[in-house]
């Protein structure tokens, strides 16, 4: 309940807090005449409305009115948090974009993939030959069928796999 | 009588095989995307929109008009037949027609959804019709101080009416603004928000944030609270149709659609609206109320053909004034101006054969996804049991996809995961994600046209309330805001006696 709290400080906190950028920054848009409606007016009202509505979130929650979590078929509300999953995912997302560039798109994608089903709770094996399996599938597709052509990285050159 | 013919010209286009395939294409999606839990229509659009440059305007839109209704017809069955239902706008399904099918007339339920689902879509799309092209004339004298009224009320409108609270809403919707913001003044060329980083510079693409919001944002949230155990899907059983089937659902259905559509129509929340709306007349109007609660087929047949109408009714500010009231309606305005459409009133004379093609498809799409959802229901109950792991996996390497797709550089990538998170924390705590969304794409066009209002009047604000359409406008939206807020004092004292 208390971390929850701070959580909901915390994010009324950072939506008044891009509001605050966002009038920041908006003075320092460069307006080329003295024309009153340049690229600065809208985004003041944007600011506004965010720092408006972060620090009356504020309020709601010191007040005791917390979000209600949204609901969902593969939710379940009775369990805590389980921030290790969610980290794992981040975490294969994050090798995932990293590793485009350097290893190809094939192999960051089974990663991905098989990291992702796995972090979830899928069988290891089964996970990675469907994330292989899948991989491969789209890089074909893409290459031959599509004609936009995803980084082929290990596998350049490879008919079928280099578009 | 022009539109008519303009109708047959487009059965004409639309009748072609590869059209029809297309929309095939469309509305299967549509109802997969629609049964699976976790992905919905919007973030398929989006994810769709950069694999479908290559092909012509009107066989994309037509596959996104096809997955836009498909995902209203799929979204029923999950809520009667899984044990766990969820996504607003089937909760009041779920209600009635989860009871039916585990007293084991899943059948019918069913069966009163999806031709419900039909005849609400097949007249709704005849309003639809019947109706754009006239409001369309009128929309064309539309000012741009009008414009800027009307998004004011479409802003209100998602912001305070999706989900408990609209505090929460509109702080959503700013954070959409803000996104849209990012990126290149179109009037001066100035660069706003950019930090300097040439990636933010032209702006910070709908499919990026759309997939982040929806689709990271969503797989992140259910791997913070996963529901672990077998996917439990309650057997369909019982009769299809029988004679009291179509005694007990005909009057409903017609009802369901004749509140719908309005509803869809004017910017007033769309489809949840609607839905308990629907629900509250049948179950006051009911012969036998008691039902209700335990497996009233009236409280399906109602809110689905609702829910449809409504979809059907969002298209007509869509198409005839380019207003977006719901996510996936904005998704499919950037699908427009990616291929350079703007959609609102010249729609109808610059680009007349794609628009009618499109609403052909809408006629054709319906009858496919009667024959889809009806006989082949079975197929559907095995897609909604794909075990999780996978399906989030998969929704995850899609998410990725699209987004690499967009421009072919990992940069977007960091966006998309910074997104996504803010999509995970908004869900957590209540921000409706869809005011974000149509505050993203909305907002640009709003900022342009309160620009151009203030550039005519030289400064003037007053020029915002000068023509009698914004005026009244503001003045609808003020009442229906304070009987709004009245109500919802009222409810609370009343529950504060109870």
């Amino acid at each position: 309940m208390i971390a929850e709290k701070v959580e909901e400080y915390a994010f009324g906190g950072l939506v008044a807090a891009v509001g605050v950028f966002t009038l920041v920054d908006a003075s320092a848009i460069a307006v080329r005449d003295d024309n009153a409606v340049g690229p600065r007016a809208f985004p003041y009202l944007v600011g506004a409305m965010l720092v408006l509505t972060g620090i009356a979130t504020i309020v709601a929650t010191a007040r005791g009115k917390l979000g209600r979590a949204e609901e969902s078929e593969d939710v379940d509300e009775s369990v805590r948090t389980d921030w290790v999953t969610v980290g794992k995912l981040v975490a294969v997302l994050v090798a995932h974009l990293v590793l485009i560039d350097v290893a190809g798109w094939p192999v960051a994608a089974a990663l991905l993939f098989f990291g992702a089903a796995w972090a979830l709770g899928a069988t290891w094996w089964r996970a990675l030959v469907v994330a292989v399996v899948l991989a491969l599938v789209v890089q074909v597709v893409f290459a031959s069928g599509l004609g936009l052509s995803l980084p082929a990285g290990i596998f350049e050159g490879v008919p079928l796999l280099d578009g | 009588m022009d539109s008519i013919t303009a109708l047959l010209e487009g059965f004409a286009t639309a009748a072609q095989p590869e059209y029809l395939l297309y929309a095939l294409l469309g509305v299967t999606l549509g109802t997969a995307v629609g049964v699976l839990p976790g992905i919905g229509p919007a973030m398929t659009v989006a994810l769709l929109l950069p694999l479908t440059y290559t092909l012509d305007p009107t066989a994309a839109l037509i596959i996104f008009a096809g997955i836009y209704y498909g995902g209203m017809y799929g979204g029923s069955t999950t809520s009667i037949l899984l044990n766990t239902p969820g996504e607003s706008a089937s909760i009041v399904t779920a209600l009635e027609g989860n009871k039916m099918a585990k007293a084991g007339r899943g059948a019918a339920a069913l069966a009163t959804a999806a031709i419900g689902s039909f005849v609400a879509g097949t007249i709704a799309t005849l309003l639809l019709t019947l109706l754009a092209p006239t409001i369309a004339d009128v929309a064309v004298q539309l000012g741009p101080a009008d414009y800027v009224a009307l998004m004011v009320v479409a802003f209100t409108t998602v912001a305070a009416l999706l989900g408990s609270s609209p505090l929460r809403g509109f702080a959503s919707l700013g954070l959409g603004l803000f996104i849209g913001l990012v990126g290149t003044d179109t009037l001066t060329g100035q660069q706003r928000y950019t930090l300097g980083v040439p990636t933010l510079a032209d702006g910070i693409d709908v499919v990026v944030v759309a997939v982040g919001v929806f689709a990271v944002g969503e797989a992140l949230y259910v791997a913070s609270r996963m529901r672990h155990g077998p996917i439990e899907v309650v057997p369909v059983g019982g009769k299809w149709m029988t004679g009291e089937f179509w005694k007990r659902s005909w009057k409903p259905w017609l009802r369901g659609t004749f509140i719908g559509f309005p509803i869809g129509t004017v910017p007033a929340g769309g489809a949840d609206v609607s839905t308990f709306l629907s629900y509250a007349a049948e179950k006051k109007l009911s012969k036998r109320p008691e039902e209700f609660g335990k497996g009233a087929i009236e409280g399906v047949a109602g809110p689905e053909a609702a829910n449809n109408a409504a979809a059907a009714g969002v298209l007509v500010p869509l198409l005839t004034l380019g207003l977006p009231t719901t996510a996936t309606a904005a998704v499919i305005v950037a699908a427009f101006q990616s291929y350079g459409i703007q959609p609102g009133p010249l729609l109808f004379t610059n680009n007349s054969a794609m628009v009618w093609a499109l609403i052909a498809s809408l006629y054709i799409g319906n009858v496919m996804l009667l024959v889809l959802n009806l006989p082949l229901v079975k197929i559907w109950v095995k897609v909604l049991q794909i075990p999780r792991p996978y399906l989030y996996a998969g929704i995850l390497l899609f998410a990725a996809l699209g987004t690499y797709a967009v421009n072919f550089v990992a940069d977007d990538l960091i966006v998309l995961l910074v997104i996504g998170v803010v999509g995970f924390f908004m869900r957590r705590h209540g921000y409706p994600v869809a005011p974000l969304v149509v505050g993203l794409i909305l907002g640009p066009m709003a900022e342009e046209q309160l620009r151009r209002t203030l550039q005519i009047s030289e400064g003037d604000p007053g020029a915002l309330v000068a023509s009698p359409f914004a005026a009244v406008t503001y003045g609808v939206l003020i009442v229906v805001t304070v009987a709004a807020v009245v109500v919802r004092v009222r409810r609370k004292k009343a529950d504060a006696l109870v």
